[in-house]
């Protein structure tokens, strides 16, 4: 099951360009959703303007060896490692998560596009990958949903209390179940009940895409820049922060 | 005046939830970060300012002078045990403070949660929990009715 492609299975009852319009579409609804949330939110307007108060604040003038030694590092730290995280099992989280995302949705582009029929055999190792990721972002979310949520963990809501910050975790974890679901349904050759969870698996991945404007998977794309200038500030002397203390009164 | 949160710079951690004194900082529903639900009940404490591992949260200066550019931020170093304060003032003068914030370890004082229940016999003592050996002495000074001028019991 783990090793073998599951969307050319579904030739059994759709066409493989199916499946590649549907990514297509999602691709677009990403875009859309991206660009929309960025025009209601004014965060393009706002990044500028925090650019410009901090390019008159600093005092001193970046090159581009700084810049660049600065972006290495927010690549490194704050994308890679999810290093913004001050509380370690939510950074662990994140991190299983983003990268089990992240293969979820190359492997998947990967198999529909370049595998779709079983006429073309797909290699074991890209429908594992698919799984590793899969499973990846059922640790990362169910323990972000359940134990992490921080109105959960601190402001004591109970956990089926839905709230629109859920929208993309709960359409997240729906996509991987149900693609987990269906692809176990799929191998029983039950077609009615592989019909049922192949549905459902569209229907969270759909929710999952076609609602960036209202969730924070936007948050995948501004999030570094932010990271990044805030280097830059403090990099520049124009942060407001104190600079760090030099004296050490710890008794540690 | 109010504190409020940068929410780009905020991390969802919950920290300013758990220490503000006056139970006002919350998680908002929309975006799962920290925001002030009643601005009018804050009393400029500072706690989740301090306690914000992100530096996200500020406290709103008062209007008439807040636009001209003033700032007051403030940095904690646990592990230094000190605090620093960067004061900006509306004609662009700077004053920088760090100060000694502990003498113990940080972490080092035990929770109310880390002791014993207290016992029914605790009950009938007019000593708080815990007392007198959470506040290193071996007896707290008491009266009792020998001890008072005769006519005022």
């Amino acid at each position: 099951m783990f090793t073998s492609n599951p969307f050319a299975e579904l030739t059994v009852f759709l066409p493989p360009s199916a499946m590649q319009i549907f990514i297509g579409l999602m691709i677009v609804a990403v875009f859309i959703g991206t660009l929309a949330d960025m025009l209601h939110k004014n965060s393009g307007k706002y990044f500028a303007r925090r650019r410009q108060q901090a390019k008159a604040a600093a005092t001193r003038e970046l090159g581009g060896a700084d810049k660049l030694s600065m972006a290495i590092k927010t690549l490194a730290v704050e994308v890679a490692t999810a290093g913004e995280f001050c509380n370690v099992q939510r950074r662990i989280s994140h991190v299983l998560m983003f990268y089990g995302f992240i293969f979820y949705l190359a492997t998947t582009v990967v198999m529909v596009f370049a595998y779709p029929t079983p006429a073309t055999p797909t290699p074991a190792i890209i429908p594992l990958l698919w799984n590793i990721g899969v499973i990846m972002v059922l640790i990362g979310g169910y323990w972000f949903f359940f134990l992490l949520r921080v109105n959960v963990a601190r402001d004591g809501q109970p956990v089926f209390r839905f709230v629109l910050a859920d929208l993309f975790i709960v359409t997240l974890l729906g996509s991987v179940t149900f693609a987990l679901i269906w692809e176990y349904v799929q191998t029983t050759g039950n077609l009615t009940a592989t019909k049922i969870a192949f549905g459902l698996y569209i229907l969270f991945s759909t929710l999952l895409f076609g609602t960036v404007r209202w969730s924070k998977l936007a948050h995948m794309f501004f999030k570094p820049v932010v990271a990044f200038q805030r280097r830059v500030e403090e990099a520049s002397g124009a942060s407001s922060l104190p600079a760090p203390a030099t004296r050490n009164d710890g008794a540690n | 005046m109010p504190t409020f949160v940068y929410m780009t710079d905020c991390d969802g951690c919950g920290e300013c939830v758990d220490i503000c004194p006056s139970d006002i900082m919350h998680i908002d529903p929309t975006h799962r970060r920290a925001f002030n639900i009643e601005p009018n009940f804050c009393w400029e404490c500072y706690s989740c300012v301090k306690a914000c591992p992100q530096h996200a949260i500020d406290v709103r200066g008062y209007a008439d002078f807040a636009p001209l550019g003033h700032s007051v931020r403030v940095l904690r170093e646990e592990e230094k045990s000190t605090i620093s304060w960067k004061v900006r003032f509306r004609d662009g003068r700077e004053k920088s403070f760090v100060s000694p914030i502990r003498t113990t370890p940080w972490g080092s004082i035990k929770s109310p949660a880390e002791y014993d229940a207290p016992s029914q016999d605790d009950f009938k003592s007019q000593e708080l929990a815990h007392e007198p050996e959470t506040l290193k002495v071996d007896k707290l000074p008491a009266l009792t009715p020998g001890n008072l001028k005769t006519g005022v019991v």
